[in-house]
């Protein structure tokens, strides 16, 4: 029976990690998230990517989800990901894959590249968890969006209600919009 | 529009949302929860109707599905009712109405 169990749950764990790759996960990722070993979790991902992971750190600081462009697709994916987690009992791993998929796809309609990476998407739900980031309401509209932890919720206002003076002005922002 | 064309709309509206939504809960229940807007006991309630059961819950005179826009920011940003800036564009008009509906709905999640 045990084993059973465990085959049972390996393939899960395969199929986790197969669905992470394919998003582009970097192998850090797949480490804290699947059981697999780092050996396994290697070969997978050159038979699913095709190529060799990324090597080199993973991005740490909070600031990048703080900045303008990146703070709105970081609070949309928040927002989506806070939802399904409340509504529907899942794994946090799974929630995060079909979170960043119907944000994805929420980016797409807007005809928008998608600036959350499935790393920086992770990367978010644990800074989330580890109190480093927080999501606060915006005093105008009353939306939820990241901020630092300890933000004036009675004066603060998103970049989307009142956006920055030079806000979209940089080189990824002035990319063409259809 | 006459009154039996009116029923007839609401009745094809409605099976036409009720079947989608059978179609998007028993595709990924997790995510037709978020897409549809509605409770994991309503998704199980939904999923579980019969051909005969939907016929019959479609042909109704009211609209089983409703508008979740839920106050008026939210249906000025999608009709484009905001004056567009240099920096609010279309595109993030519509990005900014759904971080509201999103938020909305992570908040009054049960």
């Amino acid at each position: 029976m045990a084993t059973q169990k465990s085959i049972r749950n390996e393939s899960r764990q395969i199929e986790r990690a197969v669905s992470l790759i394919e998003m582009g996960a970097r192998l850090q990722v797949l480490e804290s998230e699947t059981e697999l070993s780092y050996e396994r979790l290697l070969r997978l991902y050159k038979e699913v990517a095709g190529k060799s992971p990324s090597k080199g750190q993973l991005p740490f600081s909070t600031d990048w989800f703080l900045t303008w462009q990146p703070n709105i697709h970081a609070s949309l994916f928040q927002n989506i990901y806070t939802h399904l987690m409340k509504t529907s009992p899942l794994e946090p791993i799974d929630a995060l894959i079909k979170a960043f998929q119907l944000y994805t796809e929420q980016i797409q309609t807007c005809g928008l590249e998608p600036q959350l990476s499935i790393t920086r998407a992770w990367r978010l739900v644990r800074f989330m968890e580890n109190k480093m980031l927080a999501m606060t309401p915006c005093s105008k509209c009353g939306g939820h969006f990241v901020t630092e932890p300890y933000e004036n919720t009675r004066h603060f206002v998103c970049g989307l209600c009142e956006p920055p003076a030079r806000a979209g002005k940089g080189a990824a922002a002035s990319a063409p919009l259809q | 529009m006459t009154s039996e064309q009116m029923l007839a709309e609401i009745k094809e509206a409605n099976l036409t949302y009720l079947m989608l939504a059978q179609n998007l809960i028993r595709q990924d229940k997790a995510q037709a929860l978020f897409r549809l807007g509605i409770s994991e006991e309503s998704a199980e309630l939904i999923e579980m109707l019969s051909p005969a059961q939907v016929m019959k819950l479609a042909s109704d005179t009211m609209l089983l599905c409703r508008f979740r826009a839920g106050d008026d920011m939210v249906w000025n940003l999608l009709t484009n009712q905001t004056v567009a800036t240099r920096t609010v564009n279309e595109s993030t008009t519509r990005l900014h109405a759904s971080i509201l509906m999103s938020s909305r709905f992570a908040e009054t999640a049960f």
